[in-house]
């Protein structure tokens, strides 16, 4: 084998600020010649043969043994070591503060991540962008600003759940895996509202301080499972109806494309969120109060998220066609707001939460202005 | 030739499925259970329903249903023989539908396309291949008829 020339070989290490020494084992392996190979007959359970099904193997396939046993609390070493590997006793613990399957648990995160792997998509190349058309100015205007609020929005989906995902027991690997998924949706989203606002003769809209302070609320969420109520259950389940009006409004394939990808994605986090805060209810029932609570404030943010006009109008605007046909895409939305609402509270008792009484979305779309 | 919605007009689309092979990959696998019912024109008189499965790339079952119910699918996309008509022309003429009369545009209105289903979850799949139902419906451009 040819050697590898390294520059400046000669330099490397010359300022190190320790000194290695070779291991005892390193040593006598040296001079011995003997491999050790105690390791063997150190492993979890043996003699695994998971199978692949006709889609590949899955993690579903091999949730196998004693490898397809989820602790119901998270092991104590809290440390990344593999559930189901030998751990050493001194492993340093890493500090894991969400260390109960309850806290964090879906029984469809395994199916969600495969689905999320396989259902990937690139907003360069999947976008038919060569067909963008210029387009009357008040509709590219609408459009640049409905992109803009999802470039500000979407990413918060990944940075909240993120900041629990580093504390969640590496036993609930599943969970973390499916999330690592939705930071990568959510990464796409917000490049691809970017890209649009900056296609086609139009920018960058306003963002707004509503906007803001809702995200703020679900980044500062007490725990992981108040925060998937306000974001997936809530926030998530109507950026994903959104999603669905932008495919209504769209005004060409691109847009078209655009939302319904980001629709397919959206679902998924949506699924994740309700499961979870369904098996969690089921274990801690009394938690129900303070998910009410935080619902609470969610719900009469985002109504006020959705009181200003740079959310009300270009929404409007679109699905109306024009600012010509402002009051059509006014009452186009009045339309859609029962079926929003509707999903939300259906949504709401599939995770075995009774927020009929409690929501303060009105059914009436008319009572938004106080009509 | 079988028209829509027999099953064996699903079953056509399904061999354009497999011979589409590498664009429905990309697209990502699709595990769903539905049903396509259609509907009068005049009134709630059912024509047909038809229970259709997509296991990974591929549509496994498709079936003439008279109890949906022990079909058990995630949702059934119900509407009149007329949207339906006018969704399959315009993919006959143009390869997809017009932009607001996609599955998705018509189902989020509620009025031409509806969905049922017996849990939101479960409807939510809708959404979640939504693209791959998208496609599966545009291969009925290359439909002889």
């Amino acid at each position: 084998m040819a050697t590898v020339q390294i520059k400046d070989e000669a330099k490397v290490g010359s300022e190190a600020r320790f000194k290695y020494e070779p291991s005892a084992y390193l040593q006598k392996l040296y001079q011995t010649g003997t491999p050790d190979l105690g390791w063997m007959n150190q492993h979890g359970e043996w003699g695994i043969r998971a199978k692949p099904g006709n889609l590949g193997l899955r993690l579903k396939d091999i949730e196998i043994g004693s490898y397809g046993v989820v602790p119901e609390h998270g092991s104590t070493h809290r440390s990344m070591a593999p559930r189901g590997a030998v751990v050493p006793a001194d492993v340093p613990s890493l500090d894991f503060t969400v260390n109960e399957k309850a806290e964090c648990w879906a029984d469809n995160a395994m199916e969600l991540y495969e689905e999320a792997v396989a259902r990937q998509w690139s907003s360069a190349r999947d976008i038919p962008w060569d067909e963008l058309r210029p387009l009357p100015d008040d509709l590219e205007r609408a459009m640049c600003q409905l992109c803009t609020f999802f470039t500000e929005v979407e990413f918060i989906a990944a940075d909240a759940p993120t900041r629990w995902m580093s504390r969640i027991n590496q036993d609930f690997l599943e969970v973390k895996l499916f999330l690592a998924t939705q930071a990568m949706d959510e990464a796409r989203h917000t490049d691809v509202f970017r890209k649009r606002a900056l296609a086609n003769g139009g920018g960058l809209g306003t963002a707004t301080t509503l906007s803001e302070l809702s995200l703020k609320r679900i980044f500062d969420s007490p725990s992981f499972s108040v925060q998937t109520a306000r974001l997936h259950l809530l926030g998530e389940g109507f950026v994903l109806t959104m999603f669905r009006q932008g495919e209504f409004i769209a005004q060409s394939r691109v847009e078209q494309e655009i939302f319904r990808r980001c629709m397919q994605d959206e679902s998924r986090h949506v699924g994740y969120g309700t499961v979870h805060l369904r098996e969690q209810l089921k274990s801690r029932p009394e938690l129900a109060g303070e998910i009410h609570d935080q619902l609470d404030d969610a719900e009469q943010i985002l109504l006020q998220t959705f009181s200003v006009p740079e959310l009300v109008e270009p929404m409007a605007i679109l699905m109306g066609g024009g600012i010509e046909h402002f009051d059509k895409g006014m009452e186009l939305q009045g339309q859609l707001w029962r079926r929003i609402v509707n999903e939300y509270l259906q949504r709401c008792d599939s995770a075995g939460l009774d927020r009929r009484p409690r929501c303060l979305l009105p059914t009436d779309f008319a009572q938004l202005f106080g009509a | 030739m079988a028209s829509f919605p027999d099953p064996a007009w699903f079953v056509a689309l399904g061999r354009l499925m497999a011979a589409e092979g590498e664009s429905f990959r990309r697209l990502g696998y699709a595990e769903v259970r539905f049903a396509i019912r259609v509907l009068s024109d005049e009134g709630e008189a059912i024509e047909g329903t038809t229970g259709l499965e997509f296991d990974g790339y591929a549509l496994v079952r498709a079936e003439a249903l008279t109890d949906s119910a022990a079909f058990e699918p995630d949702f059934v996309i119900c509407g009149r023989r007329q949207v339906w008509n006018r969704m399959l022309e315009e993919i006959a003429r143009n390869g997809r539908p017009e932009l607001r009369h996609t599955l998705s545009s018509l189902a989020l209105v509620g009025e031409e396309l509806w969905l049922e289903s017996s849990d939101q979850l479960r409807e939510d799949k809708f959404y979640r291949v939504n693209q791959t139902l998208t496609e599966f419906f545009n291969l009925a451009a290359k439909l002889r008829d």
